[in-house]
């Protein structure tokens, strides 16, 4: 009787096909119509090569990090933009209000020209097929505010957001009113749980710096929004 | 009154009962537009009269009008057309067929869009290579894919949005899209619903339509339509794609689940309205 025998690297061929198998056959599991509507979205999201993941983005690492829900968006996601109940409107508003980070030496206006500039700018953050070089931006990528609301009436704003045509001279310049606007863009949800309105500061939209000279755009009484 | 008067007063009532059902199916994109303006005075479907003017005269006819002649001509290195190519309601039946998609295919065992039943007939049946500009170029009047596209989803013009919701497959992948659709994530933290689920949004100049106002939505969704500002016919997959650069979202791959998972949603979330093929955007 002939002896039967497996070298080493036919072993090994053996293995690795036993284990390709097995992740085809874990994988060829995968049946849609078993899992949960959100299950099956979170599986389509990271798992079906559906989106570029392992693009780099502008802010470091790679895309997929973007799909990641956080503690906020899974919260308020539930809501689909009604209004939140009491007790999850208070715990966004206090993870919100915890976030916020003041600048050193204080709050100060920057200058309303370049705020203007920042908050017509929808410049930056886009990936796929088209990446935004933010190194080709002048004064790094925009707010973009112009696409949900209306500031100065030389330029056409959205209405996704309130109007902020003559916000400075409707409310003035103190301390207390520089502090509310600060943190209503740094994060809108320490006011407005679970808004539509991105936490431009809190994510890392906009600098302190930036966020200075939006600011003076909307507060300062010589801003186009002023007059 | 006579029989025969008492005869002809029927089938005339009978007919136009049947017109009735199709009378959007008789009526030129514009026409159909005209009237959903009419029925809802939605300022998302009345924010351009320049538009609307352009309407009948269309750049996306011309495209679609090559698209006509490529699907009936034999390509690929299999030497045959298009004729052969089942989008749901059997082989080279496209009257009515792109309304009804996305849908679930036995063949491939996936829900496709028009796009990637294309790509799947171009590579079986005519043979093409994945990687052949035929099949690849996906974006452009000057491309294969968005002449046959145009032509065959104009065949639905006026028709109800329709997609098939029986197969469990179906089913799973519209709910699916749904979640999706209202997912919050991404820098700006944004969901489809935070433009979308509203009537009267505005981005800048442009009214946004909702997804809860189906004769807005029959419009959103009537691709491919002639992007003026981009002096191109665009598809589905282009809209899906630039909805997801804006929101500062990954980059989706054409074709990919989770696109169809999103199209099925939103294709059934203009049921029952009539569909504007070949529309025109700004």
């Amino acid at each position: 009787m002939k002896k039967l025998t497996l070298s080493v690297s036919s072993f090994a061929a053996l293995a690795l096909s036993l284990t390709m198998a097995n992740t085809a056959f874990a994988e060829s599991q995968v049946d849609y119509t078993k899992m949960s509507s959100k299950d099956l979205a979170e599986h389509l999201l990271f798992k079906t090569n559906s989106f570029k993941i392992d693009q780099p983005v502008q802010e470091g690492g790679t895309a997929g990090a973007r799909l990641v829900q956080d503690e906020m968006q899974k919260l308020c996601t539930e809501f689909r933009g009604k209004r939140p109940d009491p007790e999850t409107a208070a715990k966004v508003s206090k993870m919100a209000r915890e976030s916020i980070r003041y600048p050193e030496g204080g709050i100060k206006l920057g200058d309303w020209k370049i705020g203007r500039e920042l908050a017509w700018s929808g410049f930056g953050y886009r990936v796929g097929h088209r990446n935004d070089d933010h190194s080709k931006a002048a004064n790094g990528p925009g707010g973009n505010c112009y696409n949900c609301h209306q500031l100065a009436t030389d330029r056409t704003g959205g209405n996704l957001g309130p109007s902020l045509t003559g916000y400075g001279k409707l409310r003035g310049n103190s301390e207390a009113i520089q502090k509310y606007t600060y943190d209503v863009i740094y994060n809108p949800h320490s006011l407005f749980a679970c808004t539509n309105m991105p936490r431009i500061g809190a994510n890392g939209v906009l600098t302190q710096e930036q966020i200075s000279h939006i600011m003076a755009y909307l507060l300062d009484p010589e801003s186009p929004v002023n007059k | 009154m006579s029989v025969r008067t008492y005869v002809l007063l029927l089938s005339a009532l009978a007919l136009g009962s049947a017109q009735a059902s199709s009378e959007f199916a008789d009526m030129a994109p514009e026409e159909i537009l005209d009237r959903l303006i009419e029925d809802s005075s939605s300022a998302y479907l009345s924010q351009s009269p320049q538009n609307r003017q352009m309407m009948p005269d269309n750049p996306a006819y011309w495209v679609a009008e090559e698209g006509e002649e490529l699907f009936s001509t034999p390509r690929g290195p299999n030497n045959v057309s298009l004729e052969g190519c089942d989008f749901g309601k059997g082989p080279g039946v496209l009257e009515g067929a792109y309304v009804e998609l996305p849908r679930y295919f036995e063949d491939t065992g996936k829900v496709m869009d028009l796009e990637t039943r294309l790509v799947h007939c171009m590579t079986t049946l005519q043979g093409f290579d994945k990687k052949d500009p035929a099949v690849k170029k996906r974006h452009g009047s000057g491309s294969d894919m968005m002449k046959l596209q145009t032509y065959i989803a104009m065949q639905s013009n006026g028709m109800e949005w329709n997609p098939p919701m029986d197969h469990p497959m179906e089913k799973a992948m519209r709910d699916a899209g749904e979640e999706i659709f209202y997912r919050r994530s991404g820098p700006m933290d944004f969901s489809c619903q935070t433009c979308h689920g509203t009537t009267g949004q505005r981005i800048r100049a442009s009214v946004l339509p909702n997804i809860n106002e189906p004769h807005e939505w029959t419009k959103a969704i009537s691709w491919p339509a002639e992007r003026a500002g981009h002096q191109n016919v665009r598809s589905t997959q282009h809209r899906v794609r630039g909805c997801l650069w804006q929101m500062r979202h990954p980059g989706i791959v054409a074709g990919s689940d989770a696109s169809i998972a999103l199209i099925s949603y939103w294709t059934d979330a203009a049921r029952g309205q009539p569909a504007i093929l070949p529309d025109l955007k700004r």
